[in-house]
C-alpha cells in the first residue's frame, strides 16, 4: 500500500469543506487543527518506532479517523467521561492527555498510566477521564452508559461519551447499553466509527444496515449518519449531541463513515481491501481537507502552519525522549492493586518452586 | 431483639446501608416495583425512589457492566442477578472488567460494587433455578466471594460486602431465605470481616469444612456423631476468596483429618482446592485421605426425587465424616 504525504493538499473539489461551524472561535478551529495534525503525527512516529522494533507487541494506527474522535473530545470538559476502544488515540489526544503519558503506554513503561501492566496502544488517562479501554470488544460503551447513569443519579452535571467501530454494533452488549441509555435518557453521546472493516470482515458481513445510525430507531433516540471526515459536519452534529445530552434530552447515536489507512494492528498487512478502496478513502483525508478550509477563512497561512508543525514536532520528540527513558516496570511490578482491601488469611504471592522469573 | 430469617437480614441491611451511603444504588430484574422475586428489596423503592432502585430490562450483562462507570464517577452500586443461573451473560463483564479493573488502571479506580447472586438447590426450580455455580469465578484474581451460611453473617457479609472497596459477589441461599432464623441486631453491630474464616465449632477428630446451605448439613452431622463420641470441628469458610487458608489448615493440622463438602458438581469445584492446599502445606499433619462430599458431575435435575439424590445430605456427610475418623 503507498504511502502517502500526511497533508497533501490536492483532494477532488467535491470533498471541499463547506459551511460554518457553530460556536467555533478562530481560536478554537486552529486549536483543533493542532490537535488533529499532533494526533495524525504522534500516531505515524509510533509506527515508525514500532516497525523499527522499539517497543514489544503490537500497534493499533488510527490513521485516517483522527476527526471521528479529536473533534467531540475537543470539545469535553476535562471531568466528562470518554469511554474509547483501542485504536482511539484521538479520545484522549482529543481531551489534552500529554503526548508523554500516551507515548509510554505504547512503550509499556513504568510512567505509563498502568505503569507498564495494561495493553500498549489502549490510550487511557485517569486524570483527563479517559477509561482504560477493555480489549474484548463494546465493554467499554457499557461502562460509559453506566457513567451516564452515574452522572444522573448523582445530579452531576457531566457528560459520557462513548466510542466503537462498525463490528462492534453486532456484540449484545452494544444492544443491552442503548437500551437501557435510551429508557433513562441518559447523558451520553455514543459514536459509531465505521471504517467498513471490523478487523477483515466487511461491514456488509456486519449487519445488513446501510446506515448504522438506523440502530438508534430501536432505542428511541436520534441516530444520524455523517461523514466522519468531514471536519465541520462533525463539530456541528456532535456539539448538538453534547448539548442534548447536557441539557438532559437524552442519547444520540452518530454514526461517522470513516477509514483506517493501515492494518486492524501492524501485523496486518490488510490484504482483504482493494488498493482502489484505500486510494479513494485517502482522498477523503480528513486534515487536508480542513486545512484548506482553515485557510479559505483566512484561519490558517504558511506561517501558522509553521509555527504548529514546530510546535507538535518538539511535543512528539519529548514524548519518545520521555518513553524510552522511562524505567521498564520491576519484573514483579503487577503483584500489587488486585485487591484494594487487605486479606491477611490469603497468601496473595503463592509462589511456584525455584526461583522467580524476571 | 425479635426473631428474624436470613432473607429479613439481607432486607434490612440493604435498608440500612442504603439509608447510610447516599451515593449506593441497586439495579436488577424485577427488584423495584415488584420488591424481588424473593422478596429480597421489598420496600427499598418506596424509600429510596426510582433514581436509585432501578429495575432493570432483562439486561445481565448492563447490569454487571454498568457498574464500573458508575463505581468510576463516585456511586457505589448494588446489582442483583435475579438467579446466580443467570449470571452466565454477566460473565464477561464481571470476569473481564469489574475484577480486574482495579488492577488494570494501576489502583486509579476501585471497584466498591456488591453483586448479589441468589444461589443454590432444594427448591424445587431446576436446572435454571438451582445452580451453586461459585466455581465458574474460582480462577479470578481481583474478585471477591462471599457466602453467608447464617442469619447473622447474611447481614454481617452484607455490610461488610457494600462497605468494601473490593468488587463482591454475595451468594445468598435461596434454601436459607426463610428456613434460617436467628436473633440479629440492627446496624453497625453485625459487621463480619470479609477474608476471615471461623471455626463455628469445636472438635479434636476431624474438620468438616463448608459454606452456605451445607454448612447446616455439616453442623447437624457433627451433632450427630458428637452422639457416637466423635468431635467434628467445622468451618464456616463464609468467604472463598481469597480464600482463608490459615484457618483451614491450622484446624487440619490439629484433627488430621478433613472433609469438604459443597453443592456444586464436585469436579473443579471449591473442595478440590481445598483439597489441594492441604496436600501442599498440611500433609504430613494428614491422617486420611481428604475427602469430598458434593453435587454429582452432572446439570442439576428438576423432579423432587431427582433433586433429593442429587443434593448432599445430611447423612452422607455424617458417613464421610465417620470414615475419614475410622481410617
Amino acid at each position: 500500500m503507498a504511502e502517502k504525504q500526511e497533508t497533501e493538499l490536492s483532494f477532488p473539489a467535491k470533498y471541499r469543506l463547506t459551511g460554518e461551524m457553530e460556536g467555533c472561535s478562530d481560536e478554537q478551529k486552529l486549536e483543533l487543527f493542532e490537535r488533529l495534525l499532533k494526533t495524525r503525527q504522534f500516531d505515524a512516529r509510533m509506527r515508525k518506532l514500532f516497525r523499527q522494533g522499539r517497543f514489544e507487541g503490537t500497534f493499533y494506527s488510527q490513521i485516517g479517523q483522527e476527526a471521528c474522535d479529536v473533534v467531540i473530545a475537543y470539545q469535553m470538559n476535562q471531568e466528562d467521561f470518554v469511554g474509547p476502544s483501542h485504536r482511539d488515540l484521538g479520545a484522549s489526544t482529543g481531551k489534552g492527555v500529554p503526548l508523554k503519558n500516551l507515548a509510554a503506554q505504547v512503550y509499556n513503561r513504568v510512567d505509563s498510566p498502568d505503569g507498564g501492566r495494561y495493553t500498549a496502544c489502549h490510550y487511557w488517562h485517569p486524570e483527563y477521564w479517559v477509561m482504560n479501554p477493555s480489549t474484548s470488544i463494546v465493554m467499554n460503551w457499557v461502562a460509559a452508559t453506566g457513567a451516564a447513569f452515574g452522572y444522573k443519579m448523582l445530579k452531576k452535571d457531566n457528560v459520557a461519551v462513548a466510542f466503537c467501530g462498525d463490528g462492534a454494533t453486532a456484540h449484545g452488549d452494544f444492544h443491552e447499553a442503548c437500551n437501557f441509555a435510551g429508557v433513562h435518557r441518559l447523558p451520553i453521546v455514543y459514536v459509531v466509527q465505521n471504517n467498513l472493516w471490523a478487523e477483515s470482515l466487511p461491514v456488509a458481513l456486519t449487519t445488513a444496515l446501510t446506515d448504522l445510525s438506523h440502530r438508534a430507531d430501536a432505542y428511541g433516540f436520534p441516530g444520524i449518519s455523517i461523514d466522519g471526515n468531514d471536519v465541520v459536519e462533525t463539530w456541528n452534529t456532535t456539539r448538538e449531541a453534547l448539548k442534548r445530552a447536557r441539557g438532559g434530552a437524552g442519547p444520540t447515536l452518530i454514526e461517522m463513515k470513516t477509514y483506517r489507512w493501515h492494518g486492524h494492528s501492524d501485523i496486518d498487512p490488510a490484504d482483504y481491501r482493494s488498493d482502489d478502496e484505500v486510494a479513494h478513502w485517502m482522498e477523503r483525508d480528513p486534515i487536508p481537507r480542513y486545512e484548506q478550509y482553515l485557510r479559505e477563512l483566512e484561519v490558517l497561512n504558511d506561517d501558522t502552519l509553521a509555527k504548529i508543525r514546530t510546535r507538535i514536532e518538539a511535543e512528539i520528540e519529548e514524548a519518545v525522549d520521555f518513553a524510552e527513558n522511562s524505567p521498564r516496570p520491576a519484573p514483579d511490578g503487577y503483584l500489587s492493586h488486585v485487591y484494594a482491601e487487605d486479606y491477611p488469611g490469603f497468601e496473595f504471592g503463592d509462589r511456584n518452586p525455584g526461583e522467580p522469573n524476571g | 431483639m425479635a426473631e428474624i430469617t436470613y432473607i429479613d437480614a439481607i432486607n434490612r441491611t440493604l435498608h440500612e446501608e442504603m439509608a447510610r451511603d447516599e451515593t449506593t444504588f441497586l439495579i436488577g430484574e424485577d427488584t423495584g416495583i415488584y420488591g424481588g422475586v424473593f422478596k429480597a428489596t421489598r420496600g427499598l423503592l418506596e424509600e429510596f425512589g426510582p433514581e436509585r432502585i432501578i429495575d432493570s430490562p432483562i439486561s445481565e450483562s448492563l447490569i454487571a457492566g454498568m457498574t464500573v462507570g458508575a463505581a468510576m464517577v463516585g456511586c457505589r452500586p448494588l446489582p442483583e442477578i435475579q438467579f446466580a443461573d443467570f449470571i452466565s451473560p454477566a460473565f464477561d463483564q464481571i470476569v473481564q472488567q469489574v475484577a480486574r479493573y482495579y488492577w488494570r488502571t494501576n489502583g486509579a479506580f476501585e471497584m466498591p460494587v456488591t453483586l448479589r447472586c441468589p444461589y443454590g438447590g432444594g427448591v424445587g426450580g431446576g436446572v435454571y433455578h438451582s445452580q451453586s455455580n461459585e466455581a465458574w469465578f474460582m480462577n479470578t484474581p481481583g474478585l471477591v466471594m462471599v457466602a453467608p451460611g447464617s442469619v447473622r453473617d447474611a447481614a454481617g457479609l452484607l455490610r461488610s460486602a457494600i462497605r468494601s472497596q473490593d468488587p463482591v459477589l454475595y451468594w445468598e441461599h435461596k434454601k436459607l431465605y426463610r428456613s434460617l432464623k436467628d436473633d440479629v441486631p440492627d446496624g453497625d453491630e453485625v459487621l463480619t470481616p470479609i477474608g476471615s474464616a471461623e471455626v463455628v465449632r469445636n472438635g479434636s477428630h476431624v474438620t468438616a469444612i463448608s459454606f452456605g446451605y451445607t454448612l447446616q448439613l455439616c453442623l447437624e452431622a457433627a451433632n450427630e456423631l458428637a452422639d457416637e463420641g466423635i468431635e467434628v470441628e467445622v468451618i464456616d469458610l463464609k468467604t472463598l476468596l481469597p480464600l482463608d487458608k490459615s484457618t483451614v489448615i491450622e484446624s487440619v493440622a490439629k484433627t488430621s483429618k478433613a472433609v469438604v463438602v459443597h453443592e456444586a458438581p464436585k469436579f473443579g469445584g471449591i473442595g478440590g482446592e481445598i483439597a489441594a492446599i492441604l496436600a501442599e502445606e498440611c500433609f504430613w499433619e494428614l491422617d486420611a485421605p481428604v475427602t469430598r462430599v458434593a453435587g454429582y458431575n452432572t446439570p442439576f435435575p428438576a423432579a423432587r426425587t431427582m433433586e433429593e439424590h442429587y443434593m448432599p445430605s445430611t447423612v452422607q456427610v455424617a458417613a464421610a465424616l465417620r470414615t475419614a475418623v475410622q481410617t
